[in-house]
């Protein structure tokens, strides 16, 4: 059973969170604050944190980084719409994931399975499969209805980066810095340009991608299959 | 302010020596009435371009002037003649009431724009307060009748009807804050409290992103994608852009019947990128067409659950902030396009990478 810790101060909230969490079989411990969540976080163990960013005492993202400096466990932020900005921080913070308020639950337990299959899966260990196209990350090969296909050098590294981060969003500022450098952070225009190749190399319908999907204004998500 | 006022007194002077100038060539043959009447005429003028304060310059000069040149004994201020006092006296009277009588219009024209700016904002705010009462009450009536059913009966109920109006109440709300957002997004939009975060972006994936956010919406029609492959990146707020898009969409899906096509189009014109989306419903409303694009403006379809009649003026907004226009067209065999643009930037030095191994 995965423990799931909730910092989030609206009791009306918490509330619903509570109990579809709990029907879905999870083991929920509640924080109504920043400080709480950071000592509940250290004491329960949690598989997975969902943050609320507008908490009463200190930020959620101030939260997300103290989590970050001992632990790998999968964050999923919540926050309020058009916030584009706050959301890239709390990514670029450490968390994993984001959801926008209000939300389904549909989406909420999508995007929480997701991220423990995400916590659970053994790095670069397996083949992905992307709808037409399977791509073995230790030895670095690509095929596409199974002819091999080949990727330059970048390509490479931007699929293996984001498949570091199956299912989850990266933002634009960290492929940018993991693939060219922290000193390319602001050449957005990179990305546009190489997740297009990747898209016409490996997407059967590039123009409508199933698997190298878009964050807008945000980042990108590498998805296996229609992951629900 | 200052350098108004300056050019004022500029003219006042300027007028007192055209007059001068005019009086000393009618000397001789002119009675000295007449010349007062070419200072008096001087004096008007500059009372009625300015304000008081150059008008009374100007009285003060042309009197002075008049007296010194003109009136005997020349060269001295003295006046043989009393009559002359009543001239100065006629003179200094005619600017001052001038200069007050117009004074008054210009308050009197201040008060009324103000007034007319007031009647304005009062009409918006009740359309906006019958708008916001209609769309936002009747959601949140089915929400609570069906709510407190589900509390208070809901043991009676078998679990079909508990699970309907369980989802009724989640649709109306969804509904109900897509309403406020766009509420809250026109206003801000209005207050100037929106910096755009402009970042090269494709706008092949920003419409790939927003059709399958859509998907649901636009089940029922064939959603057909014609962007050109050499399509330029564009310097946009990419989450801006999106709505624009995704309002346009919503709007097809809403005033277009289901099995019909609704074509998204891009193409570089010139500097700038033209993005279009094109349906094949009943057209536009008759008459002005801008019109659309006002606040609060609802399509015919009103009645199958429209929204605000605010998604397009909100992309009216954003496109303008962009420095782009958007426009709607009645296609020629029937069904309507809305187009916007966005200005092409110079293009990004590319990456450079060597070539495959």
């Amino acid at each position: 059973m995965s423990t799931i810790l909730l910092v989030e101060d609206d009791p009306d909230i918490r509330r619903f969170l509570r109990s579809t969490l709990a029907a879905e079989g999870y083991r929920v411990v509640e924080s109504p604050t920043a400080s709480r969540g950071a000592i509940d976080a250290g004491t329960h163990k949690p598989d997975l944190a969902i943050v609320d960013l507008a908490l009463p005492d200190y930020d959620g993202r101030e939260l997300i980084r103290e989590i970050r400096k001992w632990s790998s466990m999968p964050i999923v932020v919540l926050s309020a719409r058009h916030q584009e900005r706050t959301k890239i921080e709390a990514l670029d913070a450490g968390a994993d994931d984001y959801i926008t308020k209000p939300f389904g639950v549909g989406e909420l337990l999508a995007r929480v399975r997701a991220a423990l299959r995400h916590a659970a899966r053994s790095p670069a260990g397996e083949m992905l499969v992307l709808g037409p196209a399977q791509v073995d990350l230790q030895k670095r090969r690509v095929w596409r209805d199974g002819a091999e296909v080949r990727l330059t050098p970048i390509e490479f590294r931007l699929l293996a980066h984001l498949a570091k981060h199956l299912g989850m969003v990266v933002t634009h500022r960290q492929l940018l810095a993991e693939v060219w450098g922290p000193s390319y952070v602001e050449q957005t225009h990179y990305l546009r340009i190489y997740m297009k190749q990747l898209r016409d190399k490996l997407e059967a319908d590039p123009m409508r991608p199933r698997h190298f999907l878009t964050e807008t204004g945000i980042g990108y998500r590498l998805v296996m299959d229609e992951e629900t | 302010m200052r350098i108004v006022g300056w050019t004022g007194y500029a003219w006042a002077l300027g007028a007192t020596a055209a007059c001068t100038v005019a009086g000393l060539a009618m000397r001789g043959r002119f009675d000295l009435v007449n010349i007062a009447m070419v200072y008096l005429l001087a004096v008007v003028i500059v009372a009625l371009a300015y304000s008081r304060g150059p008008a009374i310059v100007a009285t003060v000069l042309a009197v002075a002037t008049f007296d010194w040149l003109f009136v005997p004994p020349q060269g001295a201020f003295t006046v043989e003649d009393a009559q002359y006092l009543l001239t100065f006296a006629i003179i200094l009277a005619v600017g001052l009431i001038i200069s007050r009588l117009k004074r008054n219009v210009r308050v009197q024209a201040r008060a009324q724009a103000k007034l007319e700016a007031a009647a304005q904002t009062e009409r918006m705010r009740s359309t906006l307060l019958a708008s916001i009462s209609h769309d936002l009450r009747t959601p949140l009536a089915v929400m609570t009748g069906a709510s407190s059913t589900l509390a208070e009966r809901g043991e009676r109920l078998s679990a079909e009807e508990r699970e309907a109006l369980a989802r009724s109440i989640y649709e109306q709300a969804r509904e109900m804050s897509e309403r406020v957002a766009k509420l809250l997004q026109m206003t801000r939009l209005e207050v100037g409290g929106i910096a755009l975060e402009r970042d090269w972006a494709s706008l092949a994936e920003i419409a790939a992103a927003v059709l399958s956010r859509l998907r649901e919406r636009l089940t029922g029609h064939r959603v057909v994608l014609e962007l050109a492959e050499d399509l330029p990146l564009v310097r946009v707020d990419a989450a801006l852009i999106d709505q624009v898009l995704a309002n346009l969409l919503e709007n097809a899906a809403r005033y277009t019947p289901p099995g019909t096509v609704v074509r998204v189009r891009a193409r570089r014109e010139a500097q700038e990128l033209v993005v279009s989306v094109e349906d094949f419903g009943p057209g536009l409303p008759p008459g002005d067409i801008e019109r659309v694009f006002a606040k609060f403006e609802h399509g015919a379809a009103e009645a199958r659950g429209g929204g605000m009649g605010l998604g397009l003026a909100i992309c009216r907004a954003i496109v303008g902030l962009h420095g782009g226009r958007i426009w709607a067209e009645k296609l020629p065999l029937g069904g309507s396009a809305f187009r916007f643009t966005v200005p092409l930037d110079e293009p990004p030095a590319p990456p450079s990478e060597p070539a495959l191994a």
